[in-house]
């Protein structure tokens, strides 16, 4: 299980998290939720090693292992994966060339055997076929040209490729209409399991239609500031953020 | 859409070159020539101290052992260097100048030109506008400073750079010929040896300076160089922002215009140096004008310290001229913004140096060249970065327009990095005026001439909207004058 | 501009030639190199398995003739064998293309001794409908000298392509001199460059555009390590009439050692005013965001560099026309990144 404590992060001289704690068990699927700003994204960076992204005091035990103390490489082979917000473009790399290098590496990293390229080819097939994607755009390099809501896909694509046991997802719903959002939701909701833990991190109630969550958390200025069951997100969409909002001084 | 209507009047109300005007004032020359009397008398006539003149004939020798640089693309007659007056000033009376002592005729030539030399007069203008300090050099000396005094009263010093000598030598001693040297170029030893006046600031720590400084320099004897010499120091903490404008008369006689500018910048403090360029071109055959052989470049040397060079060129026969920055201090900054306008057989050959040394220093080119005629232009530049400046970052835009099938455009950039760090960007494009947008504003009613001024202040906007407000109109009449006959 | 000959060390550019400005050739010969033995060489050539015809020069002596007719459809293998040690050599070869021929020439520098010097000079001739892909592979010792410049000149309606690839030597240069034919002429010059150690290369081209509706395309990429220096000098020339012209130059490097070194001089001269011409050129290292992202996924940072660099440079190889050559040349890269 994933286990934060007093989590302290600054980016450049900025403090953004301030004193976070939260635990989220194996098989859950926790909801983080707060108004723009309050680190809901360096929350992602940080658990997943963004340079840049300096944890100045607290722990992140993940499986028993401090994860503050590796690289993002490592973080990956632990099982952490992070879907971006925005993911990255990085031409002259076909996606399928990708994601069998980062596959094959994270197998190494954990001594595990390599998977064969038939194998290989026999999955991507089937999950692309899941997230309804064209195969054949999986052998144009990563992300580039691709629409926002094929960007996504791509991420959930990978996620079950690589079958993480620590799934982050930032804001996946954005920029995705409904049809997507509900393929991306299906996809996600496939890898729901006794063994993994899934932080979903979103600004809107929205995503939680389609992805249920165990329990809802609401960030605020850096901290957890409540916590609730799944009801609390259709409070937060009434109400706003407004309340937990810091009081102009 | 007032910007454009201005345009628009300028080109219908204007003659080609307006400030051409010869005015007939008695004036006092050095004897032809140059020798080490003359550097001798000119130093006497600016009462300097003794070793301002060794370091004026030291210049001399340097320039006489020194050969006069043939890389740029400029073709032109050889300066008779020994044919020319080095000194030329308007009689008047020694000792302090109020504005009162002018001669009334040099008062008419600044009215004519359109330059407030009388501060109740700039005072009593439209409520809201800018106000501007003006230093007046004519033909070879400072004729007047307005403001000088209500410019005291923060500290600030603006005055003709042969008072501050006087006045304020050790200042002068610190600073002078520290961004550039004596030896840097064949024209910088020239003006060093030569200069007989131009334009000192000095803004102490922490000060903003209150008004736009100004100088406007007007050449108007025959066969007589101008050298003027600018020095800016902006203490630590301090902005300024400093405007420099240029005219002649016609004649038929190219003349020398060989200036140095020298901005010195500390810790924190900015410099805003804008120039509207507009010595007489030449006739359309290509007969007379200026030859503007121009050095500048600002030190910063201050950690965050930044200079913006905003330059409109649409004056001289020849131009040969980069304004640049040597970043020293840490996060220090510099901007180039550009416009060079060319038509009938003008050459420029114009551009930027941005020498990284300092850590995290940042530089930003934007120049935008437009050919006309039988013109020709080079954008001519240089970003490096050397080994010890980490992450430094340049950003060059340089795009070119040509009108007319008989003009030239060219591109020289160079790229140094030795740090891997570094992050450079330099993009460059080169087109023709679009028929199709040409066709679209005439087809709505304008006239081709309107048409042209209308795309290409379009083309040059990013740079005009770095002028101050006062200086981008007149800019922007520029751009319309310099085009006219371009298409047809 | 003299050219440079081996036997009169006054022909040899300091930088304060402006077009040697980079590449200072005095700095490192100053004096006329014993001449290199004769040797002999077996056929062959990083090329071999692509077939063809085998023109050869070693040690700068013809293996056989030192010219080439091509006609019809041919693959000529063009080798610069230099096997000498503190010795120089020079060769001069002269390739006719007939019209309508298709003429793969692929050219092989290939250095096998240490320390020598080799000069060579190249002429191409393309007429009307001829269609020449050229892919030139530089590999030599860190401690050559070398300078090749190739003049290339087409004629309306001839394609042109070009792709030169090296790992750089002591100092060497890659000059391309090449006339436009204007008309339906298409030329594409690209480079690369993958630089470690002290290593030092140049790639100098001049394109001159003096008919209508020229178009040319180039494309050069680098990188340098270690305290290795990258040079590009590109210039196109578009001259008085030349409408219509459509050119284009990009160079793009990537520094990847703190003490390596990127120079770059893209040119353009124009005297013309309907045309479209541009350049861009960036300099600066991998993309921080891309590295952490494929950190993420769990590339260790080495690995994820190293496909990145690959990914960078691989534009220029996935851009040569012939398949064969195209896939030795990205075997050669691979081996070397």
């Amino acid at each position: 299980m994933l286990k934060i404590e007093n989590l302290h992060v600054s980016v450049g001289d900025k403090p953004i998290l301030k004193g976070l704690t939260l635990d989220v068990p194996a098989g859950e699927v926790h909801a983080i939720m707060g108004p723009n700003g309050a680190g809901k994204s360096t929350l992602g960076y940080a658990l997943s090693g963004r340079p840049g992204y300096e944890a100045t005091e607290g722990s992140v035990q993940w499986a028993g292992e401090d994860l503050l103390e590796l690289d993002p490489a490592a973080r990956a082979a632990k099982g952490v994966f992070l879907s971006f917000q925005y993911p990255i473009e990085i031409p002259g790399v076909p996606a399928l060339t990708f994601v069998r290098t980062a596959l094959n590496a994270q197998k190494r990293a954990r001594g595990e055997e390599e998977v064969s390229a038939p194998a290989f080819l026999k999955a991507v097939k089937a999950a692309s076929a899941a997230l309804k994607m064209d195969f054949e755009m999986l052998k144009r390099p990563l992300n580039v040209g691709f629409s926002g809501g094929e960007k996504k896909r791509m991420e959930i694509l990978q996620m079950a490729l690589l079958e993480p046991s620590l799934l982050i997802l930032d804001e996946t719903d954005s920029g995705l209409d409904i049809d997507a959002l509900r393929i991306v939701s299906e996809g996600v909701n496939a890898l729901r399991s006794p063994d993994r833990a899934m932080l979903v991190i979103t600004h809107y109630q929205r995503l939680l239609d389609y992805i249920k969550p165990d329990r809802v958390h609401v960030l605020a200025a850096g901290r957890i500031v409540a916590s609730g069951g799944p009801e609390l997100a259709h409070q937060l969409e009434a109400e706003g953020y407004d309340k937990y909002l810091p009081v102009a001084a | 859409m007032a910007a454009v209507q201005e345009t628009i009047d300028a080109v219908a109300a204007l003659e080609k070159y307006e400030h051409g005007f010869i005015s007939d004032i008695e004036t006092e020359y050095a004897p032809r020539g140059l020798n080490a009397d003359i550097v001798r008398f000119i130093s006497e006539k600016k009462g300097e101290p003794e070793w301002m003149l060794e370091w004026r004939l030291a210049a001399y020798e340097r320039w006489l052992a020194m050969e006069e640089p043939t890389w740029a693309s400029v073709k032109y007659t050889p300066v008779d260097y020994q044919s020319l007056f080095y000194y030329a000033a308007p009689k008047q009376k020694d000792g302090p100048r109020s504005l009162d002592e002018v001669d009334p005729e040099i008062l008419e030539i600044y009215k004519k030109l359109g330059i407030p030399l009388k501060e109740q007069e700039v005072l009593a203008g439209v409520e809201g506008a800018a106000r501007y300090a003006v230093d007046a050099v004519f033909d070879s000396v400072s004729v007047v400073t307005t403001f000088k005094a209500e410019l005291a009263k923060v500290g600030v010093i603006f005055m003709p750079i042969s008072e501050a000598l006087r006045e304020y030598p050790d200042l002068v001693r610190q600073y002078l010929g520290s961004v550039v040297p004596v030896s840097d170029n064949y024209f910088a030893a020239l003006n060093s040896a030569v200069f007989s006046d131009g334009s000192f600031v000095y803004i102490p720590p922490g000060v903003r300076c209150p008004m736009e400084l100004s100088t406007y320099f007007r050449i108007n004897a025959s066969q007589t160089g101008q050298f003027e010499r600018t020095l800016i120091i902006a203490d630590k903490g301090s902005y300024c922002s400093y405007l420099e404008g240029c005219t002649a008369p016609m004649r038929d006689e190219n003349q020398l215009h060989a200036a140095v500018v020298e901005l010195v910048v500390l810790d924190d403090a900015e410099i805003k140096y804008s120039t509207v360029q507009n010595w007489y071109p030449g006739d359309a055959e290509g007969k007379g004008g200026i030859y503007n052989f121009v050095t500048k470049r600002a030190d910063c040397r201050g950690d965050r310290s930044k200079v913006s060079w905003t330059q409109v060129e649409t004056g001289s026969a020849v131009t040969w001229k980069y304004p640049s920055c040597v970043l020293k201090g840490e996060d220090s900054s510099g901007e180039f913004y550009s416009i060079a306008i060319t038509n009938g057989h003008q050459q420029a050959d114009t551009g930027t140096k941005m020498i990284h040394l300092g850590k995290n220093s940042k530089s930003r080119i934007i120049a935008k060249a437009v050919s006309a005629g039988k013109s020709d232009s080079t954008y001519r530049g240089l970003v490096s970065v050397h080994p010890k400046a980490t992450g430094v970052r340049n950003f060059t835009q340089c795009d070119s327009l040509l009108i007319g099938g008989d003009c030239g455009s060219h591109t020289v950039p160079y790229i140094e990095a030795r740090n891997g760090s570094a992050q450079l960007e330099h993009e460059a494009t080169t087109t023709r005026l679009s028929d199709d947008q040409l066709f679209y504003a005439q087809q709505r009613g304008l006239s081709q001439e309107e048409a042209v001024a209308l795309l290409v202040n379009g083309f040059v906007r990013d740079v005009m909207q770095k002028l101050p407000m006062e200086f981008a109109v007149e800019a922007q009449k520029l751009v319309a004058i310099s085009l006219e006959g371009s298409v047809g | 501009m003299t050219a440079v000959d081996l036997r009169d060390p006054s022909t040899f550019p300091t930088r304060r030639v402006e077009a040697w400005k980079y590449t200072d050739l005095r700095k490192v010969l100053r004096e006329t190199p014993p001449p290199s033995p004769v040797v002999e060489i077996a056929p062959g050539g990083p090329f071999a398995g692509l077939g063809g015809e085998e023109l050869a020069f070693a040690n700068g002596r013809a293996v056989g003739a030192d010219a080439f007719v091509a006609s019809g459809e041919q693959t000529l293998r063009l080798r610069f064998v230099s096997e000498a040690t503190g010795t120089g050599h020079s060769a001069a070869v002269r390739i006719a293309v007939r019209p309508g021929a298709r003429l793969t020439l692929l050219e092989s520098h290939e250095g096998q001794g240490a320390a020598y010097v080799a000069n060579y000079r190249i002429e191409l001739d393309i007429p009307a409908g001829a269609e020449v892909t050229r892919v030139v592979l530089v590999d030599e010792p860190a401690d050559a000298i070398s300078v090749a410049v190739t003049q290339v000149k087409t004629a309306p309606g001839a394609i042109y392509r070009q792709t030169t690839i090296t790992s750089g030597a002591r100092l060497q240069r890659q000059e391309t001199h090449l006339v436009h034919g204007g008309e339906g002429t298409e030329i594409t010059l690209d480079g690369l460059y993958a630089l470690s150690g002290e290593r030092h290369t140049d790639l100098t081209s001049v394109v001159r555009h003096g008919g209508l509706n020229g178009a040319t395309s180039q494309l050069t990429k680098g990188v340098v390590r270690d305290t290795a220096r990258g040079v590009f000098q590109g210039k196109i020339v578009v001259e008085r009439g030349a409408d219509g012209t459509d050119a284009r130059m990009g160079h793009h490097a990537l520094i990847l050692g703190e003490r390596a070194e990127v120079d770059a001089k893209p040119e353009l001269e124009i005297y013309a005013d309907d045309v479209q011409c541009a350049h861009g050129n960036t300099v600066g290292n991998l993309d921080e965001d891309a590295l952490f992202y494929m950190e993420q996924r769990g590339l260790p940072a080495d690995e994820a560099r190293a496909l990145l660099t690959q990914a960078f440079l691989i534009e220029v190889v996935d851009r040569i026309a012939h398949e064969g050559a195209r896939e030795e040349v990205r075997s050669w890269l691979t081996a070397r990144l």
